[in-house]
């Protein structure tokens, strides 16, 4: 289900430094032993700033381009 | 050892001779990497050279303030790291890393050296693949000089979604390497389109609403 869908978080390039844990304005993330992890997807908006405040490129927010309808 | 039915899948190799595959299937192997995984180090001795029989990667720079900069993306057909191989530096320019499952025909720099003197089409074929990536930066650097950002933003925008995507989709920094700009550009261009009721974006989705509007801004100077 799309709203499921989150960033990708790379657990091998994550240094667990939890910038985007206390970023995310939705308090969306929370660092597990693993690294930080979605509490509840749902709530996640997708704004991408936690892959922007990652510094090892450990998290990517893709994005597919479509057209709408009636574009 | 690789399977030479493999190799003829290869769109490039296709241009091969018979002898020339038969030698690439002797020499090279095949390796697997894992969505995530880094094929190569920047800075590391370079060892190997790679093309990419499916599966998609990015290849990647750290920055001076220790950031990572996206360069390029690459998929199925693509050679990797053969720049590094043969330069005099001896070493990988840039990392690599798997953006999903990544399947590769690997050959070691002594063989990649010897294939490149015992067999002409193969280096006819890297200069082919490497003459478009310079036409590609060559027209990179034209658009830079001839369209603004955002009608560079517009056409690439109007090229993804006219095209079938790879399943993995751009992030905003891979969308910025592609036009040539950095990623908050991108951002404030998206929120901009988005403003003028150009895009919306909807969770992972950017769904683009008005062609016409976006084929306009596509042809934008840069006065």
């Amino acid at each position: 289900m799309d709203q499921n869908i989150t960033p990708i978080i790379n657990y091998d390039m994550c240094t667990q430094c939890g910038q985007c844990v206390e970023l995310c304005p939705e308090n969306s993330l929370e660092l597990t032993d693993m690294g930080p992890a979605f509490k509840i997807p749902i709530t996640c908006t997708y704004c991408a700033l936690c892959e922007d405040i990652c510094p090892e490129g450990a998290i990517r927010a893709p994005f597919l381009i479509v057209w709408g309808e009636n574009h | 050892m690789i399977a030479l039915s493999l190799l003829e899948k290869i769109k490039p190799f296709g241009s091969l001779n018979p002898e020339t595959l038969k030698a690439l299937s002797a020499q090279a192997f095949e390796r697997t990497f894992r969505s995530g995984q880094t094929l190569v180090i920047e800075g590391d001795p370079a060892h190997y050279g790679y093309f990419i029989l499916s599966g998609e990667v990015r290849v990647l720079r750290m920055s001076r303030e220790g950031r990572v900069q996206i360069l390029a993306r690459f998929g199925p057909g693509s050679p990797l790291n053969i720049i590094s191989l043969i330069s005099s530096e001896g070493t990988n320019r840039a990392s690599i890393e798997a953006l999903t499952q990544v399947k590769t025909l690997v050959l070691d720099k002594a063989s990649f050296t010897k294939f490149l003197a015992t067999f002409p089409d193969f280096s006819i074929l890297l200069l082919q693949i490497f003459a478009e990536r310079i036409t590609h930066l060559t027209n990179l650097a034209a658009s830079l000089s001839l369209y603004t950002v955002r009608a560079r933003l517009a056409q690439f925008l109007i090229e993804l979604a006219d095209s079938p995507q790879s399943s993995g989709g751009w992030t905003q920094d891979e969308i910025a390497a592609q036009i040539g700009t950095v990623r908050d550009v991108v951002g404030r261009l998206l929120r901009e389109f988005e403003a003028e009721n150009m895009i919306v974006r909807d969770r992972q989705k950017i769904r683009l609403l008005n062609r016409q509007a976006l084929l306009e801004e596509a042809e934008q100077e840069d006065t």
